[in-house]
């Protein structure tokens, strides 16, 4: 690339998507924030705040929202989605319209797409013409980032150009890039681990302490590898913070959207109250669905999401799922097809 | 290739080899050299004593003398005469005037090829039945009108699935048939060794691969001389599978190496300035009811040494007696050969509409230069994005050869046979079952055509979802019928039938063969249904 400063454009203005963008334009890179609503657009642009996500935390100055989805798309080197997984496929293709081959594309967002099972970055490759395409997943509360506290997170590609623009757009002081080749395992663990940060707070609401937190960790990442491997993914992945390290923070953080439907889960409150209060997408309410699905079609077992299911969608209380898990049949803990009982 | 472009072409392989080498510096250089000589003393040494491989070997110790007294322009001399060596033996004696006489004289020829070779089986070939009518076994299907479209606009890679040493003869005589160009293909050296198969082979476009020389330098002459060749406009045949699919399923994986030519080519026609870059990339799937080398292909899967023995010269393809066996069932059992064309890709994966435009998913067009451009407009090389590009291209050839697939009868009665004899024994592994039958070997007849039907509703389902396509017995009989027919199809040919009839039940007299043909239908996830 020439030495002018690099174009971001980020599609989404939740709270990550406004941080990335933030992150970027502190990078140097001129930044345009596309998200749908225009006051929210005029509030960014005049008074440099997203106050329904991120309170008065003054972002960047190099940043910029709009509404005009070709704005954001059309001049940018790199264009990352943070876009609720429920949309994500209807804005990937109007993003479509823009996209042209030389442009790098990166999904944020952690969830998979019901039915097909399609993760965000393959959406992103059946909807545009984009072919330099990875995902960006770690553990980044993004409270926590953007009050200017130090953070890493992960940039996976088969591109390594995709790679190489990610860093050295979105690589900062506080904000270390790692790369990973491992696509497919990067973005389900991002996806999966948020079920199991529903069953952590649930935990955490019934008053359990830092043991069960520890079980439902490294039993939830049994898990998640179990069900990534079997998929193709590199079972390395799960160690590094895209997996162990996304689920850590996920499971012991009430800034954690879904670790908070977990809390409400265990005082009883139903899901759309849930929701309705959260204010901001849960991503693993639908993930628990399709990894079910998935899981049933692979054959592969996941007691922990089996009893976040039973907990959001089949009416089961908090202290019955608690029971069943803890009275399952003894097993060996390193046994990657979950066959061996003790 | 025309005798005009055919010393240009070996001009640019041999300049493009040469400095690809020779830029990499000269230890590099040195070690190329030294790494051909290894590699070609290797396989010389291997061959029988003779004249022939005394003169050879002492020709290697030459050059090797000479590499290792010599300077740097002499090591770039001795790379040029290598690398031209290579280039000469490679390229074939194409012309067209021949091509348009062998074509014609496929059909007649075949049956040429089999007196000549046999005088025995001249007696006994029935009078009638003098003239092979191949055109009325072998159906030329799918995005015919779509291609012929695109064919003007850009050079067309032909990339088909690969079952038999017959798919080349029949895939270039089917293409011929249609009206389009001749193909140029590399070909195994085994494929030359009847000479009356010889000249259909290099007239219809093929040149001489040679599997036994390993050298680096000669694998990059291939793949140079194909991408010239593209450059040139020549449409080119490339089965991307690499050799034949040793275990009878539609090829997953890929060999992505002369697949990738295909955006060399393209990206050197950018650079050039070539008026017609583009190229297209055309899926396609060669369905057969009965597989030629079904047996030693199997035999060699199961051996696991499918891939060390990837040349293997001794199979039935060798045997003209068994060539004739398997054309006499074709003709008697009036089955069909399916080449389906799917379609059209361009070199990066993405759909090619009937201007020779690339289409996203949604059908918008495509600025496709852009992929291989920095933002600010420039061409840039990158190995790695080429390579992604190209597995890419490999992923969407490999959904469209499961989507092209023809279910015939064979396979669709093979797998529900095979899958429901291993639900009748449970927990054996593989090798066991196809080794001892199991405890329950066979199954009664009423049975087998229950399993049939209920497969054929699933693989129906599938084919309305656009994901495989049925031959016209499979869209037309039920399960007896069905039944009926596979066996009898598999009463002709083989040695062994891989399924006989014995009173009221279903054996199998060759499982090694059931489990081939069952393998056509793996990768639908019908495995559960089928047993269900």
């Amino acid at each position: 690339m020439s030495d002018r400063p690099g174009r971001v454009g980020v599609l989404g203005g939740g709270s990550w998507g406004t941080i990335l963008a933030h992150l970027a334009a502190q990078c140097g890179s001129e930044t345009v924030l596309w998200m749908r609503n225009a006051e929210r657009v005029e509030e960014l642009n005049t008074h440099r705040t997203n106050r329904r996500y991120l309170g008065e935390t003054p972002l960047a100055d190099g940043l910029r929202a709009t509404t005009d989805m070709e704005e954001a798309v059309g001049p940018a080197d790199l264009v990352i989605f943070a876009i609720p997984s429920k949309a994500f496929r209807e804005q990937a293709g109007r993003a479509g319209e823009f996209v042209t081959g030389d442009q790098v594309l990166l999904s944020a967002t952690k969830g998979l797409e019901p039915d097909s099972f399609n993760r965000m970055s393959e959406v992103l490759c059946q909807e545009t013409c984009a072919r330099k395409v990875g995902a960006i997943s770690g553990p980044n509360l993004a409270k926590e980032i953007v009050a200017g506290q130090p953070s890493a997170t992960v940039v996976a590609s088969r591109f390594r150009e995709v790679i190489q623009v990610g860093a050295s757009m979105l690589h900062g002081a506080n904000f270390r890039i790692y790369g990973n080749e491992d696509v497919r395992g990067v973005e389900l663990a991002g996806a999966l681990k948020n079920v199991v940060a529903i069953a952590s707070g649930t935990a955490k609401g019934l008053g359990f302490g830092a043991n069960v937190r520890a079980l439902l960790v490294t039993r939830g990442l049994a898990e998640i590898q179990r069900l990534g491997v079997k998929l193709g993914a590199d079972p390395l992945t799960y160690s590094g913070l895209a997996g162990i390290g996304d689920l850590m923070v996920t499971c012991g953080s009430e800034l954690s959207r879904n670790f908070r439907v977990g809390l409400g889960l265990a005082a009883g409150q139903p899901l759309d109250r849930i929701l309705d209060d959260l204010g901001e997408t849960a991503e693993g309410v639908n993930t628990t669905k399709v990894a079910l699905a998935l899981a049933q079609r692979e054959d592969v077992p996941l007691p922990i999401m089996e009893s976040v299911s039973r907990l959001l969608f089949e009416g089961a209380t908090p202290q019955e799922v608690m029971r069943d898990l803890m009275t399952r049949r003894a097993r060996y803990e390193i046994d990657f097809d979950y066959s061996a009982e003790v | 290739m025309r005798p005009k472009d055919q010393e240009r072409a070996i001009e640019e392989v041999v300049s493009r080899v040469v400095n690809a080498a020779a830029t990499a510096g000269g230890q590099q250089l040195e070690a190329a050299i030294a790494d051909t000589i290894y590699h070609e003393r290797q396989r010389v040494q291997k061959e029988r004593p003779s004249k022939e491989r005394s003169r050879q070997l002492a020709t290697w110790d030459r050059t090797r003398s000479r590499l290792l007294a010599g300077s740097d322009t002499t090591r770039r001399a001795i790379l040029r005469e290598l690398v031209e060596a290579f280039a000469r033996e490679v390229l074939g004696n194409f012309d067209e005037r021949v091509h348009a006489l062998a074509t014609r004289a496929i059909p007649v020829g075949l049956t040429a090829l089999l007196r000549a070779t046999s005088p025995f089986q001249l007696i006994r070939w029935r009078p009638g039945r003098s003239k092979m009518r191949l055109e009325q076994h072998l159906t030329v299907d799918g995005e015919l009108d779509h291609v012929r479209a695109i064919a003007s606009k850009g050079t067309l890679i032909c990339a088909p699935t690969h079952s038999s040493n017959l798919d080349s003869i029949l895939l270039g005589f089917g293409m011929h048939e249609q009206g389009f160009p001749p193909l140029l293909y590399g070909a195994g050296l085994n494929l030359f060794e009847n000479p009356l198969m010889s000249f259909f082979m290099h007239n219809l476009g093929a040149y001489k691969v040679d599997r036994r020389k390993t050298a680096p330098i000669y694998k990059d002459v291939l793949k140079t001389y194909a991408t010239v060749s593209l450059e040139l406009g020549y449409d080119n045949l490339f089965f991307p599978g690499g050799t034949r699919a040793r275990s009878g399923e539609v090829e997953k994986k890929l060999k992505l190496g002369l697949l990738g030519t295909g955006l060399q080519a393209y990206a050197n026609n950018l650079r050039s300035g070539n008026p017609k870059p583009n190229l297209y990339v055309v899926p396609m799937v060669l369905s057969y009811e009965l597989v030629l080398e079904a047996e030693t292909l199997i035999d060699d899967y199961l051996r696991e040494i499918g891939r060390s023995r990837y040349i293997i010269t001794d199979d039935e393809f060798s045997s003209p007696r068994r060539i004739l066996a398997f054309l006499r069932g074709l003709l008697d059992l009036n089955t069909r050969i399916h080449l389906t064309l799917m379609p059209p890709l361009d070199v990066f994966g993405n759909r090619v509409d009937r201007e020779g435009r690339s289409v996203d998913g949604r059908g918008r067009e495509i600025a496709i230069d852009r992929y291989l451009r920095s933002r600010d407009g420039e061409l840039t090389v990158d190995r790695n994005r080429d390579q992604e590009y190209t597995r890419e291209l490999g992923c969407r050839l490999v959904d469209a050869y499961h989507a092209g697939n023809t279910v015939l009868p064979t396979h669709l009665v093979a797998f529900a046979v095979f899958e429901e004899l291993k639900r009748l024994n449970p927990g054996m592994d593989l090798y066991r079952l196809l080794r001892t039958g199991g405890a329950a070997e066979s199954l009664t007849y009423p049975e087998a055509a229950r399993k049939v039907d209920a497969l054929r509703d699933r693989v129906v389902a599938l084919s309305d979802a656009g994901k495989i396509r049925l031959g016209e017995a499979v869209r037309t009989k039920r399960g007896e019928e069905l039944l009926v027919t596979a066996l009898r199809a598999f009463g002709t040919y083989h040695s062994r039938p891989a399924l006989e009839r014995l009173g009221d039940r279903i054996f199998s007299r060759d499982r090694n063969l059931l489990f081939y043909y069952r393998n056509r239908l793996v990768g639908y996830r019908l495995e559960e249904e089928a047993t269900s």
